[in-house]
């Protein structure tokens, strides 16, 4: 029996050694942060978020850490709960803002100057989340299309005519589960069907790849017509690839229902952490975003539209045409996605 | 003394403490901690969601799922057994180069391969664009061409990255097959790959087949990427299109118990047949040199997994390193580097050590009941990562909780966040998810050792931790090692988890890259990107050395 004790007393305490090493070294790393941090949870990458921090770090002194994920980032800070260390978050559509709205995860928030920078439509009427710029759900058309050029509203795209001619990415990514919702919102679950089983019927291809991955199609000729967000045209337009600057050229933009509702613009937000040591800065950083040099840079790094009513959109976004976006109360969308995914579901999208 | 050696002889592990199926249980639960989260997160109310999953989209998934499966079953089992086979019967030039070489694809990570043949198959692609200059077509309206972005596709890229898992096991079970039964083959005029080294192998086999369903099951990134609804996709429909993690959860534990029937029927099947191969070392058997067209059949064989998993995506890669379009080598990468190669090893070691545990005392010191529980343990690799990490995220933040009322009243230290910052939750995310790797490797290895060897050891007065120690492990090094590598060339690839759970500012070399393939902007990030493959690259060379030296005795 002796010899049995004896290993096992020699491996326990190799492993409580390891442990003890492990957690030394997370509580270093814990230790490490200073006191004038902000810690940002975001589902925006690191690269479209670097220079907002580095202007904000470079105007106030305070270092800014952040987490990126695209998935799950709200089950982790409620599963972290008070001990969260988490701050701000940030997304990129609505829909998953409301998410963290609906768990109760973010802190309402009171600030003047948000609700003056940010029209009423695109923040939450009780201060828990604030959007910071704008990218509006547009159709790209052939160039070498003339007919498909005279599209005007999202509703043609149903059109019978346009059969085998349209391209899109799967019906549940979220832009365009969101633009299904503003479609159920504005015409009710009936019509929304219909028109999602007319586009459906119109794919050239199964639905596929990314925005940038339609804008292509065209170029390659596979379609006429493909439903992108805003952005996509200037990154490509403007990319250092030449055969990205290709694809652009073979596509202009047509911002639909100008003549009613307005085109269907989702947004990039954020709102503070309900459980942030440091509310007071978080609040600044969030007002930052919507100062006019973060807005600019909204625009200037991603081709986004401000969401501030007084800081000038770009020159380039203004060259693609000015447009009336649909109004509808943004959080609407969110409201609705679960009934868009059950119509996508059904329409196979 | 005689009492100790027939301690395990005797059978009486129930009646009696016995403190290594304690551990052993212990390490079991909390390998199974995350997975029963995710089972507690499925037992919530999922709003009547079934009817509708089961009226439109279940069955799409479910066929999905099981096609891709079979698709990926029969490429990654036509390249891994015929390969290993060809290695180890022919000798023929550039065989010692194949060897290893056909382990390559192993560090080559799904998503890249996904989007590097998207690239190399597409219409803007060079294939394409060759064939449109040789016939002059102009559109794609002009012309057909199999679409890389399918169901075919999906299988053939996923089975050409996971096909080293059934070559590297059953390539070792060939080489331990003794040469005496070949030459019983030979003298009975049998077939000696169907009749012999296949049925000798088969556990070797089935156990990397097991591992590469189980990753098929749960891969989000090829399938995100070409659009293939299976299983995992609708998870995240369900999930994060309609808000409802219940469901989603559900949809996972429904994929669990398909990988749950998949591994009874293997155990079940391996039940049936044990070999013990008592004399001292088997010498394997002479590979045959092969010339003229038999040696190029040889290389044809040998060379086509590796150009499909690994020359073709890292081709790619490589064109858009050259051509300018990655951004240069700069200090956050090399942080990246160097974080990636800290937690891979890490996760290694502690994979290694764990399943070695688990392994030892389901195979010498416990009940059927328990080598169950351990065998269940080892199945978070079933799930998607992002699920995964979710319930580790949900148990993490239980046990933190835990242990910062410990730590407080014990210590008086007011740290509350012990788990939850750090790299401790990635670390224990990966240590659960990529159990079933070493615990496979250590199980594979065990079936072929005799338990005469450890038998004979307890008659001879050792205790069961000595004659592990002594016996067992020196055997099965190789198997350790073997299952150790993989689990760092997993880990050096893994993303989702890494990314969910990861503290401020830490980036690993697939998550940098994520931040850019997320946008299909991969070119931006192709250096990186190589960066992983090429790491992952030195793991699987040293593990070849080794076996090299290993068969050579």
């Amino acid at each position: 029996m002796r010899t049995l004790f004896n290993g096992t007393a020699k491996r326990s305490t190799s492993v409580a050694l390891f442990l003890a090493t492990v957690s030394t070294a997370t509580l270093a790393l814990a230790e490490a942060k200073a006191a004038e941090v902000l810690n940002i949870y975001s589902h925006r990458q690191p690269f479209l978020i670097k220079p907002f921090i580095d202007a904000y770090t470079a105007k106030t002194g305070t270092e800014v850490n952040i987490v990126f994920a695209s998935k799950g980032l709200a089950q982790r800070l409620e599963a972290e709960g008070t001990r969260s260390p988490a701050d701000i978050v940030l997304t990129v559509d609505i829909a998953r803002l409301s998410v963290y709205a609906d768990r109760d995860l973010l802190a309402p928030v009171r600030s003047e100057i948000l609700e003056k920078n940010i029209p009423a439509h695109l923040r939450a009427p009780d201060g828990r989340w604030f959007a910071f710029s704008k990218r509006a759900r547009v159709l790209a058309v052939s160039k070498e299309a003339p007919d498909a050029r005279k599209i005007s509203r999202y509703e043609d795209l149903a059109d019978p005519k346009w059969e085998g001619r349209i391209c899109s990415r799967p019906g549940s990514h979220v832009y365009n589960r969101a633009l299904i919702a503003s479609f159920l919102h504005a015409s009710g679950a009936e019509k929304t069907e219909a028109w999602a089983k007319g586009v459906v019927a119109n794919l050239a291809r199964r639905p596929q790849g990314n925005d940038r991955a339609q804008v292509k199609a065209i170029h390659e000729g596979v379609c006429d017509i493909a439903i992108i967000n805003s952005y996509y045209y200037g990154a490509l337009k403007h990319s250092d690839k030449p055969d990205q600057r290709e694809w652009a050229k073979a596509i202009e933009l047509v911002f639909p229902n100008q003549d009613d509702r307005g085109t269907h613009v989702n947004i990039s937000g954020g709102g503070v952490a309900k459980h942030s040591k440091n509310k007071a800065e978080a609040i600044r950083f969030l007002e930052f975003l919507t100062s006019e040099p973060a807005q600019q840079l909204y625009g200037s790094i991603n081709f986004e539209y401000p969401v501030n009513p007084a800081v000038p959109i770009l020159s380039e976004l203004r060259s693609w045409g000015a447009f009336s976006e649909d109004k509808m109360p943004i959080g609407r969308i969110s409201e609705l996605a679960a009934d868009a995914q059950k119509i996508i579901d059904r329409v196979r999208w | 003394m005689v009492d100790r050696a027939t301690f395990h002889a005797r059978g009486v592990g129930l009646a009696r403490f016995n403190p290594w199926a304690f551990a052993s249980a212990v390490l079991a639960i909390v390998l199974l901690a995350p997975i029963v989260a995710v089972v507690v997160a499925a037992s919530k109310d999922s709003g009547g969601l079934w009817d509708h999953l089961f009226e439109t989209v279940l069955s799409l998934y479910v066929g999905n799922t099981l096609t891709l499966m079979a698709g990926v079953a029969a490429v990654s089992l036509a390249f891994g057994v015929s390969s290993a086979w060809v290695v180890v019967r022919h000798d023929f030039r550039g065989r010692r180069w194949l060897e290893w070489m056909l382990l390559l694809p192993a560090a080559v990570p799904g998503y890249l391969i996904a989007y590097t043949y998207t690239d190399f198959l597409e219409f803007a692609g060079p294939v394409q664009g060759a064939l449109r200059e040789l016939f002059g077509w102009r559109s794609a309206r002009d012309y057909w061409f199999p679409e890389i972005r399918s169901m075919g596709g999906a299988s053939l890229v996923i089975g050409a990255v996971l096909y080293p898992y059934i070559y590297m096991m059953t390539r070792a079970a060939f080489l331990l097959t003794p040469a005496s039964l070949f030459e019983t083959g030979m003298l009975s005029g049998r077939n000696l790959f169907w009749s012999i080294a296949l049925p000798m192998a088969r556990p070797a086999v089935v156990a990397g087949l097991a591992l590469v369903m189980m990753e098929t099951i749960s891969d989000f990134g090829t399938v995100e990427y070409f659009a293939i609804e299976t299983l995992t996709l609708g998870i995240f429909n369900v999930w994060l299109g309609m808000n409802n993690l219940a469901a989603a959860s559900q949809i996972a534990v429904v994929a669990f118990l398909f990988i749950l029937a998949l591994l009874t029927v293997e155990v079940l099947a391996r039940a049936k047949r044990r070999f013990n191969d008592t004399s001292r070392r088997a010498v394997s058997i002479r590979p045959k040199p092969q010339n003229g067209w038999r040696a190029l059949a040889c290389f044809t064989v040998c060379a086509l997994p590796v150009v499909v998993g690994f020359v073709i995506p890292v081709g790619v890669l490589l064109n858009f390193v050259l051509r300018g379009y990655s951004l240069a080598l700069s200090a956050p990468v090399l942080d990246a580097a160097l974080n990636t190669f800290v937690l891979a090893g890490i996760v290694a070691f502690i994979v290694m050590i764990t399943a070695g545990f688990l392994g030892f005392v389901g195979a010498y010191k416990s009940d059927p009941l328990m080598r169950r529980v351990t065998a269940v343990a080892s199945a978070g690799y079933a799930f998607p990562g992002t699920i995964l990490a979710i319930g580790v995220v949900t148990a993490g933040g239980a046990m933190d909780e835990g242990i910062a009322v410990v730590m407080r009243n014990l210590m008086g230290i007011s740290h509350d966040a012990w788990l939850t910052s750090g790299i401790g939750l990635v670390i224990v995310a990966c240590v659960v998810r990529f159990q079933a790797v070493g615990y496979g490797a250590v199980t594979s290895g065990l079936e072929r050792l005799p338990t005469s060897m450890v038998e004979a050891s307890r008659v001879l007065g050792r205790g069961f931790g000595e004659s592990v120690r002594t016996v067992v492990v020196p055997m099965l090094r190789m198997s350790l090692l073997a299952g150790g590598l993989l689990v760092f060339v997993d880990v050096m690839k893994e993303l989702p988890m890494t990314l969910l759970l990861r503290p401020f500012n830490f980036e690993t070399l697939a998550t940098y890259v994520y931040q850019y393939a997320k946008d299909e902007l991969l070119e931006e990030a192709a250096l990186p990107a190589l960066m992983i493959i090429v790491t992952g690259v030195v793991p699987v060379v040293v593990m070849n050395a080794a076996l090299r030296r290993f068969t050579r005795g």
